[in-house]
């Protein structure tokens, strides 16, 4: 070990224990520093202010968002961007995240800058989210909405004939409740888009 | 006039002819629970808008058809069972057709 021969050297009154405990405590700190600092930027770009820091997210996804049944009910309680649109487990969140580094990219160059980029993209970036929320079987809707804990008796008749069907087949949330936050893509839905689950 | 004309040269029925108020169309439609059934161009439990759309095209009968539909509950099949269909929550004639006037041009 080079480095460790150099360091020695350098500090030749050091005992070899006064060493290995100055590495191992600025090995700690970088350690400290880096975790915090990663674990900041996380709690941070999960948040709705971070989200609607664009104008592309502001003006067009948020706008329509505002005023829904996520955003106002009567009990106060919201869903934001992060609650449905940013994975709640450790490993789904990491992977999310650099996915979403890679669509900074489009934020630069403008891609979807305008209204009429926005639209001309919108479909394929429904498909994406959904794809991805039908790939994990909606985990994001089934983080607050727990089929468990449905009371159905309070649902009309109809509601408990599909979440029943949907429990038996184990469709996604998303399979039928979309369009709910956002404008309705023009296009074929959640349904008919054939995902390997 | 001009919808009188678009009618009378393109054969189109009346709730298409008038011009379409799209956010009371789109609300009305949503506070009567339409969406959870239905979509503008996904399939769901009951036939997208479009598919409705393209149905009635060109057929004199649409709006007075669909009026019955929204505003009758009449018996329709899901999944193979039968169950009624849900009446539109509005009294307001006007409201409805603008309602299926959207529908139709979908």
């Amino acid at each position: 070990m080079g480095w460790w021969q150099n360091l020695r050297q350098r500090c030749q009154t050091c005992s070899r224990v006064t060493l290995g405990a100055g590495v191992f405590a600025a090995a700690m700190a970088v350690s400290f520093v880096l975790l915090t600092a990663g674990a900041y930027g996380l709690a941070v770009t999960s948040t709705e202010e971070f989200c609607i820091g664009c104008h592309e997210m502001r003006e067009n996804v948020y706008a329509e968002y505002k005023g829904t049944i996520h955003d106002k009910n009567r009990v106060g309680v919201r869903a934001t961007c992060p609650s449905c649109h940013v994975p709640h487990e450790p490993v789904a969140l990491v992977i999310r995240k650099m996915q979403a580094s890679f669509e900074v990219w489009g934020h630069l160059t403008g891609k979807i800058d305008t209204k009429e980029k926005f639209e001309k993209h919108r479909y394929e970036m429904a498909v994406k989210e959904w794809t991805r929320m039908k790939k994990n079987g909606s985990q994001e809707c089934r983080n607050c909405h727990h089929f468990e804990a449905m009371e159905a008796e309070k649902q009309s008749e109809k509601a408990q004939a599909r979440h029943a069907k949907a429990k038996a087949e184990g469709t996604a949330c998303i399979d039928c409740h979309f369009g709910i936050a956002h404008k309705e893509p023009d296009g074929p839905g959640p349904r008919e888009l054939k995902i390997a689950k | 006039m001009l919808a009188a004309m678009s009618a009378l040269v393109f054969g189109i029925t009346g709730a298409q002819a008038q011009s379409v108020d799209t956010g009371a169309a789109e609300g009305l439609l949503k506070k009567s629970g339409c969406m959870k059934c239905h979509s503008v161009s996904a399939d769901k439990d009951g036939p997208s808008f479009k598919k409705t759309a393209a149905k009635y095209k060109g057929k004199s009968d649409a709006e007075g058809t669909l009026f019955k539909h929204l505003t009758t509950g009449p018996t329709v099949k899901v999944d193979g069972k039968e169950e009624r269909h849900d009446i539109i929550k509005s009294k307001d004639d006007r409201e409805i057709k603008n309602a299926i006037a959207y529908i139709l041009s979908r």
